[in-house]
């Protein structure tokens, strides 16, 4: 009797699980605190709630999210705006529909033996540059200083640089591309210390663009089902995130708990958090239409090296959020 | 309205050819006919490229693909048409048949690559046309240049050159001291095997971003198959010529150079030959992982980060047309100098 009753328990529990929405979300890096909102939405039941079954899938040096939802991997991707409206243009129909990170984190962290005390220092030095999406918004930069890219004397020489700081440890780079809250502390944590390193963040230096942000392809947005789901998965990952900014050190073990590959360490989790807390602070995942016109006018005011061409229309919505947040 | 009564005659001229083609009793297979295809087909296919392209947003319709099916049955015919054509008693006949067969095969290939990509809206980020590849390539040829000269000229020659020269003096070495031949083998069997992918962030951090790092790359992949190629080439002498020249009195060295190394030349073509396209397979995949912003293998993964696919397509158009330039080069040395070998002599 008892055997008949747990099966026939069992198979109402995982038709239950069936009849939940599934939805697979394509992070735009490996799993680490800068996703903490949505691993912390999984694990303490949000998506359940909202009866949606999600499959997170963590991105890779050479995955571009845009390219994962082009081709039908993933139905919801996390991008830069940057990267979000290049693809725009190109073809690929990506939407923003919600915008937990309200700051930037983006900086370039130089020696400072190198003289470098302002951005018109550049000229001559060798800077490390992420690519894969992540260049837009130094190109802009350098554009709207008005510092080629090409090297040479009166230029920067831009290096390809790979997703860690061995250039500025190695001395190959004068400068390299770091976010507050990853490569920066992995250059302390090799050995350097705070005063032999000067930064230049991008949100002082008044170029800074919008980074993780929840995008969809537009014309999925036109079918009532999906549109409820977003809805759904946006409320579940915001209350995620809300949790994760007030209990950064539970967030950071509820990464750590889902990180497949073992190769995060609490102490550089638990810091990552304590700095994403300070990004997400001040969003509640609804897009600010003047973040999304400064970064739209820092990108078009990148004259020589343009990332994109025309302004964007239609690159976002609120009528996921406004159903959301209500 | 004019021009479409244009259009629709010039259509029908592959239909024509083709039914003369089928009720005709006896459709020889010589020059005349074939060229007589060759045009008719150059009609269809500008039939066709004209109306995929003019049909606006919707995907081509079933007439389009059945007139596409029919004008492919053609080209299959008028390519065994021209490859069938009895060459055996004029050989500079031969010699342009051969450059005409693969021309048109190519041709038509590409040809149907452009109706597919275009008539059923492929969208441009999975497969552009060849078109939009022409385009690229022909708007990038500066940017492609630089990348060509930075991997080709600089990492692949150089670390080609010092790869393929090490391991021709290692073999030689190795001939001489017994030791190293049971010890060294098995070890560059081992380094070999390590992969590109692993050993390519590990040169960048010993030589630095520039393309020293790639040539370094290019060098470990290249060592191991000129050593083993050449040791096997310098064992397989002959013991007639051997002992010919014991008979006069020539020493280790002598017999190296006037013997040994020549002998052995077919073996150490074999291994520049796969050097060839191992060097710049090495050179391109080690630019993934750290490199000054120029390159083939940078401009690849930066330009498929960016979703600009059709300058992938045009890089990759550089590097296939570069590798088998090179292929090439070395073969016409290897058919120069090894002229005497059966292998060759046979054609």
């Amino acid at each position: 009797m008892k055997k008949i009753l747990s099966i026939v328990l069992f198979g109402l529990v995982s038709s239950m699980a069936y009849s939940a929405d599934k939805l697979t979300l394509q992070l735009q890096w490996v799993t680490q605190a800068q996703f903490a909102g949505y691993y912390v939405a999984l694990d303490k039941g949000y998506y359940n709630d909202e009866n949606l079954n999600v499959t997170i899938k963590p991105g890779a040096p050479d995955i571009s999210p845009p390219q994962v939802l082009a081709g039908g991997g993933a139905d919801v991707m996390l991008n830069w705006m940057p990267s979000a409206l290049a693809a725009r243009e190109k073809g690929v129909p990506v939407v923003n529909i919600a915008q937990p990170f309200k700051s930037s984190g983006l900086m370039l962290t130089c020696w400072k033996d190198t003289g470098i005390r302002n951005p018109a220092d550049f000229r001559g030095k060798t800077i490390g540059v992420w690519f894969f999406g992540n260049e837009y918004p130094f190109l802009s930069w350098m554009s709207q200083e008005g510092i080629p890219t090409n090297g040479g004397a009166n230029g920067v020489k831009v290096l390809r640089q790979g997703f860690n700081v061995d250039p500025l440890i190695q001395r190959q780079a004068d400068c390299i591309s770091t976010m507050t809250y990853n490569e920066y502390h992995q250059v302390l944590d090799a050995g350097i210390s705070e005063n032999e390193l000067v930064t230049f963040k991008y949100e002082d230096q008044g170029v800074a663009t919008l980074e993780d942000g929840i995008y969809v392809l537009e014309n999925r947005l036109k079918d009532p089902s999906f549109k409820d789901k977003m809805v759904r998965f946006v409320r579940a990952s915001m209350k995620g995130w809300k949790y994760a900014e007030r209990n950064p050190d539970e967030a950071a073990e509820i990464v750590l708990d889902n990180d497949a590959t073992g190769a995060q360490t609490e102490k550089h989790q638990k810091r990552m958090m304590g700095e994403i807390a300070k990004l997400t602070a001040g969003s509640n995942g609804a897009l600010d239409p003047k973040d999304y016109e400064r970064t739209v006018s820092t990108l078009l005011a990148g004259g020589s090296d343009p990332v994109i061409s025309k302004k964007p229309t239609g690159a976002w919505t609120h009528e996921i959020t406004d159903l959301a947040l209500k | 309205m004019n021009g479409n009564w244009i259009i629709i005659l010039i259509s029908l001229i592959p239909i024509f050819t083709s039914m003369k083609m089928v009720f005709k009793k006896n459709f020889k297979k010589n020059i005349k006919n074939s060229l007589f295809l060759s045009i008719s087909v150059i009609f269809g296919i500008y039939i066709l490229l004209y109306g995929v392209h003019n049909i606006g947003s919707e995907k081509a319709g079933l007439g389009l693909w059945m007139y596409l099916f029919a004008l492919c049955v053609m080209i299959w015919e008028m390519l065994s048409s021209w490859s069938e054509i009895d060459t055996s008693l004029n050989s500079k006949l031969n010699f342009i048949i051969n450059l005409v067969v693969p021309i048109l095969f190519g041709i038509s290939l590409l040809f149907l690559w452009q109706v597919l990509t275009v008539g059923l809206k492929i969208p441009h980020i999975l497969l552009p046309s060849p078109l939009k590849i022409g385009i690229a390539f022909s708007n990038s040829i500066p940017m492609l240049w630089e990348d060509f000269q930075q991997t080709f000229l600089k990492a692949v020659l150089s670390g080609y050159f010092m790869g393929c020269f090490s391991g021709f003096i290692i073999a030689i070495m190795v001939d001489r001291i017994p030791f190293l031949q049971k010890g060294l083998l098995p070890l560059g069997n081992l380094i070999s095997a390590l992969p590109i992918i692993g050993i390519a962030p590990i040169m960048v951090m010993w030589f630095g971003f520039d393309w020293q790092s790639k040539a370094a790359v290019v060098v470990i992949m290249t060592f191991f198959p000129m050593l083993v190629n050449t040791i096997t080439g310098l064992s397989v002498t002959g013991q007639i010529e051997k002992d010919l020249l014991h008979s006069y009195a020539a020493n280790y060295w002598q017999n190296l150079i006037l013997l040994r190394i020549p002998v052995s030349l077919p073996f150490v073509f074999n291994a520049l030959k796969i050097n060839s396209t191992l060097a710049l397979i090495g050179a391109i995949v080690a630019e993934f992982f750290g490199t000054p912003i120029v390159g083939m293998g940078f401009r690849i993964s930066a330009e498929i980060g960016r979703l600009n696919v059709d300058i992938v397509w045009a890089t990759i158009l550089v590097a296939a047309v570069s590798g088998s330039m090179f292929y090439a080069l070395i073969t016409i040395c290897e058919r120069s100098l090894t002229s005497w070998h059966p292998s060759i002599r046979e054609n």
